[in-house]
């Protein structure tokens, strides 16, 4: 379960670029519920999910992640908590490690790390056994070291390390937009997978309307630091992506230059 | 050519110098932190140990402590860069500089001899083998221990957070890594494995200067150089043992510019010859990268 | 006529010593400047004088370690493996490399202000061993009387060295203790690298009398820095070594380094002719001179009395 409470970020408070990114968001999120998250630049969805990941500490209100209260705990320390996927496939995965390695970093995730070798056999074939599931022959190339592998492969590892250890959260930023549409569709029916065998409570930030309304159960829509949409139910089950467009047109009360990339 | 006596002094040396190969491959390589603290941790190391084995400690012990020392200025420097966000470098640079003082004050004068003092080797020495070979022996052995402890560690749960910190901080954070632990806890161990390379060289030689640092971090920059151009980037085992052999390597390079003219260079070139190789080995992975970019 | 050849064997002899075609005398200096030169030097002439000659009989061999202590280790190996007749380390790091690596080559130190202290010897007049040299410790009552002789008025002196160097430290010891005795106090300012020189000296304009600059390696290198401000600032400015009068300072009472170099270089002759080196006592170098400098005096605003005129084994006008 994720639960804000009335999170309020400032950047670059009392200076002339002070900037309110949130204003005030509330938002809880049921164990095992499905969420994306819509809304043009700057609308704060970066924020949003910084705020849950640890790197940006709210200046008001409460984050709670299961029944922990980590409004104020920096990444590393909530890190067990919550798995994550960055839109940058470099980000995610450590391109100097091998395969192996990045895994084998990633299933201590939250736990004290000690002096035990981090490649033993068991641990090996269970890593092994992981990758093969992705179809993709990586089983092969466990010690590649990972900037061998494309944009692609490496989200797909990415998403492999984000359920080896135990969180039941996940986060998702925008984790197929730097991919071509084939491999981003590859992607996200791995997430769609991923989240339903794993039950994961999820929150995908997505530039991607049809993303947001073909996946998950619930979508909610930022703009200017505010939630000003969301759906769920019935209501969403009827929701267009040409609806969504009229609700931002409506909204920021201008047209919008690119619908292309929104519909996209 | 080069004289029994000279070959295996070169050795000695490059085997004293490896544990500086080692220490700076933890910053400079492993944990991406340029880390000039060498300097002052090795002629800190040689102090620490020439003042306590004159004082009559065990040269163990002394040596053991000397490594915490070693493990304590590269704190200082972890402090002043996590905490005060000074630039790596510049943190690096003011704890050498401190510790030229403090080196001073450890030892209360420049010059401090252990040529009759009992040390570490004393013990093997009149076991029936010479002591040319003997020093080599000796200091050799404790560098396979410690090679295959920084190898053991740096292959460990613990030892990947370490290296995860270095190549992708973002992503060492997003898995639970406290990266500014993995700062101070390298900076710490790198820093005693320097100091240790400082009080070998202070027991091997007979005295601990406060000028012995002077152009530790290259030296030992150059001894890592040498070890990737000859084994490539396989692995963390080849990399340190890359150490070994480049600082082993470095040495007869320098033996033997004393030993001959043949090559027209003098050991006064030698600065000269180092400073370019390391420069040639720090700015090639920069066109190669700059190449890939366009 | 068997007394003739008698008699010419015995001049052969006296010319030309016994082992002189298979001598060689390795020498070595932590780092390259105009005094460890000059020993180097010394010990050469030295050698020629007793007959030793380059490319005739004797090898000389000469390597700097640049100022680092490590390549001062490897230059000890180099040596000890060629296994010349006599080692001659020039400063205490390059005398202790080479001492603590061999105890059978016959090794003749010298530049070493406090050989005891660094353990190259046990006893200065019995010394045992392999071992034996000549110790340039600055005679530092002696300075301080010329300094009450050429600047009665003085009443403080300030003293610029880098404390990371083992003779600078021993001398301000001394100092103090002989500045005492004759009523003077003494101003330390410290500088690390030559670069600091010219720093260091401007921090005593206005709190010294005088400056007295020791036989600093680090100082010694930029000592035009130290003059251009003492006679800025009319400070008088004495140096521990007589080549820096050459370069501006007002006096000194120190030894001619070539000199030393010569002294060792007679030692060094002793061993090659058979004596032993542990039998040969430590000396401390003789020979100290009087060099002067009357346009520093000058430019400093001092005169030199008859006396010292007359003295002055130097004068530089």
């Amino acid at each position: 379960m994720i639960d804000l409470k009335n999170i309020h970020v400032t950047f670059g408070k009392g200076t002339p670029l002070q900037k309110e990114a949130l204003k005030g968001v509330s938002l809880t999120i049921e164990q095992g519920s499905f969420v994306t998250v819509i809304g043009s630049n700057g609308a704060g969805k970066s924020t949003l999910l910084g705020v849950l990941a640890g790197d940006v500490l709210p200046n008001e209100g409460k984050v709670t992640i299961g029944t922990t209260d980590v409004t104020r705990k920096p990444t590393a320390a909530r890190a067990g908590l919550v798995a994550r996927v960055f839109q940058d496939p470099l980000t995610g995965s450590c391109g100097a490690l091998s395969i192996e390695e990045n895994l084998a970093l990633a299933a201590r995730r939250g736990e004290r790390r000690g002096l035990k070798a981090a490649l033993g056999p068991n641990r090996r074939s269970h890593f092994r056994e992981r990758v093969a599931e992705l179809n993709l022959g990586l089983e092969n190339r466990m010690k590649d070291r990972m900037d061998l592998l494309s944009g692609g492969q490496r989200q797909a590892v990415s998403l492999v390390m984000a359920t080896l250890a135990g969180s039941d959260v996940l986060l998702l930023d925008e984790h197929t937009a730097a991919l071509d549409p084939g491999m981003a569709e590859f992607i996200m029916r791995l997430t769609q997978r991923v989240v339903s065998e794993r039950k994961l409570t999820t929150l995908m930030v997505t530039h991607s309307m049809r993303q947001a309304l073909d996946f998950g159960h619930r979508t909610i829509m930022l703009h200017g630091g505010e939630i000003v949409l969301d759906v769920s139910g019935e209501s969403r089950k009827d929701l267009q992506v040409e609806d969504l467009i009229a609700m931002f047109r409506r909204m920021r009360n201008e047209t919008l230059d690119d619908d292309a990339l929104l519909i996209g | 050519m080069l004289s029994q006596i000279a070959f295996w002094g070169a050795v000695e040396l490059g085997l004293v110098f490896a544990f500086v190969a080692i220490g700076v491959f933890l910053t400079f390589r492993v944990l991406d932190f340029p880390d000039l603290t060498v300097d002052g941790s090795f002629p800190l190391g040689a102090a620490v140990a020439a003042v306590l084995i004159t004082g009559g400690f065990n040269p163990w012990l002394a040596a053991a402590i000397a490594m915490v020392a070693g493990a304590l200025a590269g704190l200082v420097t972890a402090f002043l860069n996590v905490r005060f966000r000074i630039l790596n470098l510049l943190a690096s640079i003011l704890t050498m500089i401190a510790l030229f003082s403090v080196n001073l004050r450890v030892m209360g004068k420049p010059n401090v001899a252990l040529i009759n003092a009992d040390t570490m080797l004393s013990p093997f020495f009149g076991l029936g083998m010479r002591e040319v070979y003997v020093r080599p022996l000796f200091v050799g052995v404790l560098v396979v221990i410690a090679v295959v402890l920084v190898w053991r560690f740096l292959e460990s749960d613990a030892g990947l957070a370490m290296r995860a910190t270095g190549a992708n901080a973002r992503m060492a954070r997003a898995q639970g890594v406290d990266t500014r632990r993995q700062v101070y806890l390298g900076l710490a161990l790198s820093n005693a494995l320097v100091a240790l390379g400082g009080a070998l060289f202070a027991q091997t030689n007979g005295f601990a200067d406060v000028t012995s640092g002077v152009g530790t971090i290259v030296v030992g920059l150059a001894a890592v150089i040498i070890g990737e151009t000859l084994f490539g980037a396989r692995g963390i085992l080849l990399a340190l043992i890359g150490c070994i052999v480049g600082s082993i390597l470095y040495r007869i390079a320098i033996q033997l510019a004393l030993s001959t003219d043949a090559l027209g260079l003098k050991a006064s070139d030698l600065n000269l010859v180092t400073a370019v190789l390391v420069a040639v080995a720090l700015i090639l992975p920069q066109l190669r990268r700059g190449g890939a970019r366009s | 006529m068997r007394n003739f050849i008698l008699a010419l064997a015995a001049a052969t002899a006296l010319v030309m010593p016994a082992k002189a075609a298979d001598v060689t005398v390795a020498v070595t200096a932590i780092v390259e400047h105009p005094a460890l030169d000059a020993v180097r030097d010394g010990v050469k002439e030295a050698l020629v004088e007793a007959g030793y000659k380059e490319g005739e009989g004797l090898k000389f061999l000469y390597e700097s370690a640049q100022g680092n202590p490590g390549t001062a280790a490897q230059i000890a190996r180099q040596f000890i493996g060629e296994d010349p007749t006599v080692i001659v380390p020039i400063s205490t790091p390059s005398a202790q490399a080479v001492v603590s690596a061999t105890r059978d080559i016959s090794v003749v130190f010298t530049a070493v202000s406090d050989p005891v202290g660094a353990q190259l010897v046990k006893d200065m007049d019995k010394p045992g061993g392999n071992v034996t040299g000549i110790s340039d410790m600055s005679p530092v009552a002696d300075h301080v009387a010329l300094i009450k002789e050429i600047t009665p008025d003085a009443k403080s002196i300030g003293f610029v060295y880098n404390t990371a160097e083992a003779n600078s430290v021993s001398t301000l010891a001394a100092l103090k203790e002989e500045a005492t005795k004759a009523g003077l106090q003494v101003i330390e300012s410290v500088a690390t690298k030559s670069a600091e020189v010219q720093g260091a000296t401007r921090a005593l304009v206005g709190r010294a009398d005088v400056i007295y600059i020791p036989t600093d390696n680090t100082i010694v290198s930029a000592f035009e820095a130290a003059v251009g401000v003492a006679e800025e600032a009319k400070l008088p400015l004495y140096a521990g070594d007589t080549d820096s009068v050459q370069r501006g300072a007002l006096a000194a009472l120190g030894f001619n380094y070539f000199d030393v170099g010569k002294q060792t270089g007679e030692v060094v002759v002793r061993v090659l002719k058979g004596e032993a080196p542990g039998d040969i006592p430590v000396k401390v170098a003789a020979g100290t001179d009087l060099v002067i400098n009357k346009k520093a005096a000058e430019k400093m605003g001092v005169t030199f009395s008859e006396a010292v005129l007359s003295r002055a084994s130097r004068v530089v006008e």
